[in-house]
């Protein structure tokens, strides 16, 4: 019995290794070539975009952390009125899927933005009194959607520390200042070391507000895709296997740091009750729901872009007439109610095969513990660790040959690749979930079901599916919102037919229809976050 | 060998440990088996082998006749009892009962509600079948999983630690209930438990395992009375071991160890000096520890409660003893 399931283990590392590996070895393949790599070594543009690259990442680290860890402990440690309502509003940048939140950031800021109109208004200027370009550009909108990771993953250390430990440091005689610098922090350190982690191959492999905003400031993912897009292909290949080399440095080092940190509260404890604010509430209170503006903001700004119908509002400083005919718009016209469907089903075919993959890995894994089970797990985290554009290169790479006898076929240019793309780049995501719920789950359920006279398909569907249903649910809907908002793999593999929502949203920009993108942009939000809600609100069963 | 339920030289290794060891025991038809043991003495993997959730590396079960070594756990037709109870919490009480009576739903024909009712019923739960499993208590949870388990009528109940989640006032009762019900309904039942109370109280009969090997089997009588191994004289009940000159004067031949119950010393006249060093009161009697040969060893005597005070100089006597050839282990409890 144990062989079978070894047997089963294989194939689901043959089949992994397809998706996940194997397309980048062959781009690596593509890249050792030593005239592309010497020319990419000779030219010194390469040397310093991909040092933007870096600098940026770190960067946004520092400022994502600058801005999350203190909005953490603010929420967490003390009340005032409306903590708890904002203390959710304020992750709400995790909704806006990357190419929306960056045009939403156009719309406000941009150039034509309100933020500039009104400037421009107030101190009767002739002309936009800024540009939104560059690399200052890139870190705000870095800044604003990755603080999100220091902010939730902060909140979550801080929850897990014991309160008693806290106050045994009090009883000891220290400050508060050195309470939280020798006892808080270092408690916090693997919380925040994650959340570094996760902020630096964000931003490492961000593609939509370098692509926007970037003008002649370059990254490796847009430089990567503009060196595709020119046709020169082998100098693509070099920079890719760069770009994946450097998260893959970064990553080891990142994840050394939080693996020496593994404190472990003994104890369960209580998490210190949230101080009740007397002095200076007032002020506090104004500065929380400023921010809390400050924060909604774009959304806001996408919703009202998103009821100015076409041609309507040129020179004024607020849009004059607002309707829901970019809606009407949407939905009555085929072409544009196509990317709405297209990318409704490749996400949910994506999101139902990466709920199967990763259901069927956290069984060998966790439960069956075959022999493959290491490489079962490091395939299905690959993709994470690699930025979308690797992704993207190494898929159109892969697929674009048809050689049925080295498993080649051509799906570039088919409706399959976009799915099996998001499949891809989903797999890590739906595979955390589920094999953490699977973990968790006690195996004397399915034992007991077996014993009961249930085969292995009874157990699945009446036991194991049912009880893991908050992890499936998790999965899903993190699966399911990365794919509907995909844009870097999107605009390296879509064809017109495919063509998903974020590829029409460009499209709409360039056309200078910014109420249909705007549209777009806020059936996008709602959806991903109707989808993250349900992903959050399924209950365990206790 | 005959037997209802029958194993043949079970072995099983885990990597590099043994768990079970050419493992041979055979239950009667309708009996209660305890199987007794330490921590990592194979009872837990012996009762998984019985379930079919794991396979033996060598030997053979039998089931009525039927050599069921390969069937999958789902065609054994065995009943379980999980030491947490393993209730599936998605599932309310009725729906738990019902899960093991196939695959016909609920409602249709009148025969899976009524062996739900039924089984409910012989538990004591009637009209429980609509209840979500986490509103009941530890007590009403393990009998909804007997109930689940004698559902299908299984041919053999397998109960793994069926008390030892339960409060230790609830333990006492429920274990004389259990063995009540089981009695009831005449099932052969294996049962694990590092319990020798509860070994005693709810088996017919006792194995006692060691590091994978069978040291034992018999009634509780005769394991008390007559063990076979010094391992045995002292896991199961209270026992004096005794050694050297202490065994020879305790009529032990050289060589030998020499194991004393503690109700089987008393106090008297002449035999082994020694002064009382603590009394621990238990109502019918007391147990008094004796600190003998300059403090080097310690005694305990079971006696009345008034036989002796702290301070007190006594000699000791043994009623009956029981000697070892060896000394292969001394079971610390």
């Amino acid at each position: 019995m144990k062989r079978r399931a070894d047997v089963v283990g294989w194939v689901v590392v043959a089949l992994l290794a397809w998706m996940v590996a194997y397309p980048i070895l062959i781009v690596g393949r593509e890249a050792a070539r030593e005239s592309a790599i010497i020319a990419f070594a000779r030219r010194p543009a390469e040397w310093q975009v991909l040092w933007a690259s870096i600098w940026i990442s770190l960067a946004s680290v520092a400022l994502a952390a600058a801005i999350g860890i203190p909005l953490a402990f603010l929420f967490t440690r003390v009340e005032f009125p409306g903590s708890r309502l904002l203390g959710a509003l304020i992750a709400l940048p995790a909704v806006l899927p990357p190419l929306v939140g960056v045009i939403a950031f156009l719309f406000l800021y941009g150039e034509s933005g309100f933020v500039a109109r009104g400037v421009q208004a107030l101190l009767r200027l002739d002309h936009s009194p800024w540009h939104l370009q560059g690399a200052g550009a890139i870190l705000l909108v870095h800044a604003y959607s990755m603080y999100v990771y220091f902010y939730l993953l902060t909140r979550a250390g801080l929850a897990r520390i014991d309160g008693s430990m806290i106050e045994a440091a009090q009883a000891l005689g220290a400050s508060r200042w050195r309470t939280l610098r020798r006892v808080t922090l270092p408690l916090l350190r693997p919380a925040l070391a994650g959340a570094a982690l996760l902020t630096f191959m964000t931003a490492l492999g961000s593609f939509s507000a370098p692509y926007v905003f970037g003008g002649g400031f370059r990254v490796m993912p847009t430089q990567i895709v503009a060196s595709k897009l020119n046709g020169d292909l082998p100098r693509a290949m070099v920079e890719t296997v760069a770009l994946a080399l450097v998260a893959l440095v970064a990553l080891s080092l990142l994840q050394r740091t939080e693996g020496q940190a593994t404190l472990v509260a003994l104890g369960k404890g209580t998490a210190p009750a949230p101080r009740v604010l007397v002095g200076g509430r007032g002020l506090v209170t104004t500065a929380a729901w400023a921010l809390a503006v400050v924060l909604l903001l774009p959304h806001f700004t996408l919703l009202l872009i998103s009821l100015v119908p076409y041609a309507t509002w040129t020179t004024e400083t607020l849009p004059p007439v607002l309707n829901l005919d970019n809606y009407r718009r949407l939905f009555a016209e085929s072409d544009r109610l196509e990317p709405l469907v297209n990318s409704l089903w490749m996400a949910l075919v994506a999101t139902a095969a990466s709920l199967v993959i990763a259901l069927a890995a956290a069984w060998l894994t966790v439960r069956r513990r075959v022999r493959p089970r290491r490489i079962i797990e490091s395939l299905m985290v690959l993709p994470w660790a690699l930025p979308g554009t690797v992704f993207a290169l190494a898929l159109a790479t892969a697929f674009s040959v048809q050689r049925p006898l080295g498993l080649r076929w051509v799906l570039v240019g088919t409706s399959a690749i976009l799915p099996l793309a998001y499949l891809v780049r989903s797999l890590p995501l739906a595979g955390r979930a589920v094999l953490a719920g699977y973990r968790q789950l006690d195996p004397a359920l399915e034992e007991a079901a077996a014993i009961l006279g249930a085969g292995r398909w009874r157990t699945l569907w009446r036991v194991t599916v049912p009880l893991l249903r908050p992890s499936l649910a998790a999965g899903a809907s993190l699966a399911f919102v990365t794919a509907l908002g995909d844009f870097v793999t999107s605009i390296v593999l879509y064809t017109y037919n495919t063509r998903p929502i974020s590829i029409e949203i460009l499209s709409s920009l360039r056309l200078n229809e910014l109420g249909i993108a705007a549209a777009f942009g806020v059936l996008l939000m709602t959806v991903s976050a109707v989808a993250l809600l349900l992903g959050s609100r399924t209950e365990a069963w206790s | 060998m005959n037997g209802f339920l029958r194993t043949e030289v079970l072995s099983k290794r885990f990597g590099d440990t043994i768990a079970l060891e050419r493992l041979s025991f055979a239950v009667e038809q309708g009996e209660i088996l305890a199987l007794l043991g330490p921590s990592g003495s194979g009872k837990t993997t012996t009762l998984r082998l019985l379930a079919g959730f794991e396979a033996p590396d060598a030997g053979r079960v039998w089931l009525d006749g039927e050599d069921i070594t390969s069937l999958p756990p789902a065609r054994r037709r065995s009943g379980m009892v999980f030491q947490h109870y393993a209730l599936f919490p998605h599932l309310d009480v009725g729906d738990n009962v019902a899960f093991g009576l196939g695959k016909r739903g609920k409602g249709e024909g009148g025969s899976v509600s009524q062996r739900v009712r039924g089984a409910l019923e012989l538990v004591q739960l009637a009209g429980f079948e609509r209840r979500k499993v986490q509103q009941l208590s530890g007590g009403q949870q393990q009998r909804v999983a007997l109930a689940r388990a004698l559902a299908p009528e299984p041919r053999v109940l397998l109960l793994d630690e069926p008390l030892s989640n339960l409060d230790p006032t609830l333990r006492e009762r429920t274990r004389r209930e259990l063995r009540q019900l089981i009695k009831r309904v005449g099932i052969t039942s294996v049962f694990v438990t590092h319990e020798q109370e509860e070994a005693f109280d709810l088996g017919d009969r006792v194995a006692v395992l060691r590091d994978g090997r069978l040291e034992q089997l018999g009634t509780p009588d005769e394991l008390y009375e007559r063990p076979r191994t010094l391992f045995v004289a002292t896991f199961v009940g209270r026992a004096n071991v005794l050694r050297d000159e202490v065994a020879q004067a305790f009529g032990g031949k050289p060589g030998e160890v020499v194991v004393v119950r503690p109700e089987r010393l008393q106090f008297s006249a002449q035999g082994l000096a020694g002064v009382v060093r603590e009394r621990r009161y238990t109502g019918a009697s007391a147990f008094y520890s004796v600190e003998a040969r300059d403090a080097t060893l310690r005694l305990e005597v079971q006696a009345r409660p008034d036989a002796a005070a702290i301070g007190d100089t006594v000699h000791l006597e043994a009623t009956g003893v029981l000697a070892f050839p060896d000394e292969r282990g001394v079971a610390t409890p």
